[in-house]
């Protein structure tokens, strides 16, 4: 695993692994990993409690819900299923503040076991209503009303962007709505300063500054997102947000008669919501 | 009057804060008001503790003098000096945190990733401007080393308090 980290040119990632305990035979113990890695997320959630996760997926939630319910008479109750959930704060947030309502159901889903088993101690150490669940995104578990994820569309390369989101397409879910860092100049020197004051393990870190850099552009995530069945849109495009107001913005897809009530219920907000033929324009 | 009074209640209000961030990112669950306040109270306990370390060197470095009243006269001066740049961090600080607070998610976002976030980074460097301060006001060699224990113990709170209970994740 070194030897591939230093082929590809990372040689920080090469030595935070070769910190990392071994047991026999030079395997990472599994045990040491799954306790950084909770541990790296526990620090992780601290940023997204800095920087008002919650507020900002309820803000555009809450009117796509809206939307979903004013539209037709959805199968009850609505289940929102975050997916590549980590430690679960966002589904744990929304469930402790009850903020998108009392017909929704909140399900994690994430591909490390060690993370989902944490999230659902978290939340049963709470008393909070949600699940975990340990599932691929690429095979989900879950059949969902609305797919959100934060912070997890960076690690998906090349085709595999295009086929995250085709899989929730082709499923009954009647929209996704995936956060990930703006990929701006700034994103990287940001997400370096940031991480540095707020993270201590060099993992956490270094990974901060390598996601940024691997951020999708808004146009690589309006075309990926563009599937049979769906409209594509982005909320708060390079050009008509801050970059520092918005460090994570989202691409939407969603079944296209529910374009014209989210935008109703947006209201005002419903200007930063774009799709491909007016992000030319926003970008121009 | 002394400049010692609000150099020591910004020391001890920047220990309660290093007791904050000692704790922040120790502690996944939603609901943690309660263990907030502790870790702050941690922060206050130790940062009074080390502040005692400034305090015997100011009183040392006036037993000690030849002549007290200009020692006295020279570190008065020195803290005043000292005083200026935090007086000038701390407004920056308080008004991020109002903004944060305060302020919807984007402006609060701003006021983290533009203020409050690098400002954590900038404190040593709020220190050696501090030192600065007391040297350019006339506070000599004594303010310099007063002002640099103080400076040290100030920085030394968040890693003991991190150390002593935050070295894991909490349950
Ligand atoms: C950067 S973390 C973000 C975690 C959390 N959403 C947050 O905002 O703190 C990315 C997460 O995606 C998960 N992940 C990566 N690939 C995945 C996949 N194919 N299926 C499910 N989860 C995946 C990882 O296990 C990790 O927990």
């Amino acid at each position: 695993m070194i030897r591939q980290l230093e082929e590809h040119g990372d040689h920080r990632a090469a030595r935070i692994v070769a910190s990392l305990p071994t047991g026999r035979d030079d395997v990472l113990d599994p045990h040491a990993v799954d306790r950084l890695l909770v541990g790296v997320h526990t620090e992780l959630q601290r940023l997204s409690e800095e920087l008002r996760i919650g507020e900002r997926l309820v803000h555009l939630l809450g009117p796509l819900l809206a939307a979903v319910r004013a539209a037709a008479t959805p199968a009850r109750p609505l289940r929102l299923v975050d997916v590549g959930c980590g430690l679960g704060y966002l589904i744990r947030w929304l469930a402790a503040t009850h903020a998108l309502g009392p017909d929704v159901e909140l399900i994690g889903v994430d591909l490390d076991a060690a993370l989902v088993g944490e999230a659902a101690r978290l939340a049963r150490a709470e008393g909070l209503h949600c699940r975990f669940v340990h599932g691929n995104a690429f095979d989900l578990p879950e059949a969902a009303t609305v797919y959100v994820s934060t912070g997890v569309l960076h690690h998906f390369r090349g085709p595999a962007l295009a086929e995250f989101f085709r899989a929730q397409a082709s499923s009954p879910a009647l929209a996704f709505c995936h956060y990930d860092i703006a990929a701006t100049r700034l994103a990287p020197v940001g997400a370096w300063a940031f991480h540095r004051a707020r993270m201590r393990h060099p993992l956490g870190r270094h990974d901060g500054v390598v996601s940024a850099l691997r951020a999708h552009s808004d146009e690589a995530l309006l075309r990926a997102a563009a599937a049979p069945g769906i409209r594509p849109l982005l909320y708060e495009p390079r050009g008509m947000s801050n970059p520092f107001c918005t460090t994570l913005r989202p691409v939407l897809g969603i079944r296209p008669h529910l374009e014209a009530p989210l935008r109703r219920a947006l209201g005002r907000a419903s200007r930063r919501l774009v799709g491909p033929e007016q992000l030319a324009e926003v970008v121009r | 009057m002394t400049p010692a009074a609000p150099l020591v209640t910004l020391g001890l209000v920047d220990a309660a804060f290093s007791g904050f961030r000692a704790y922040a990112g120790r502690d996944a669950r939603i609901r943690k008001r309660a263990a907030i306040v502790r870790s702050a109270l941690r922060g206050l306990a130790v940062g009074a503790v080390l502040l005692l370390a400034p305090a015997v060197t100011a009183g040392t470095v006036l037993l000690t003098a030849d002549d007290p009243a200009l020692a006295y006269a020279a570190l008065a001066a020195g803290g005043a000096g000292y005083l200026r740049p935090l007086a000038v961090y701390a407004t920056t600080v308080v008004l991020s945190l109002a903004a944060y607070f305060v302020l919807p998610f984007r402006v609060s976002t701003l006021a983290m990733v533009v203020g409050l976030g690098p400002l954590t980074l900038l404190r040593p460097l709020a220190i050696v401007a501090a030192c600065l301060g007391a040297l350019l006001n006339g506070g000599g060699f004594t303010s310099l080393l007063v002002g640099s224990v103080a400076g040290g113990a100030v920085l030394c709170v968040e890693p003991i308090v991190h150390r002593r209970w935050y070295a894991s994740v909490v349950h």
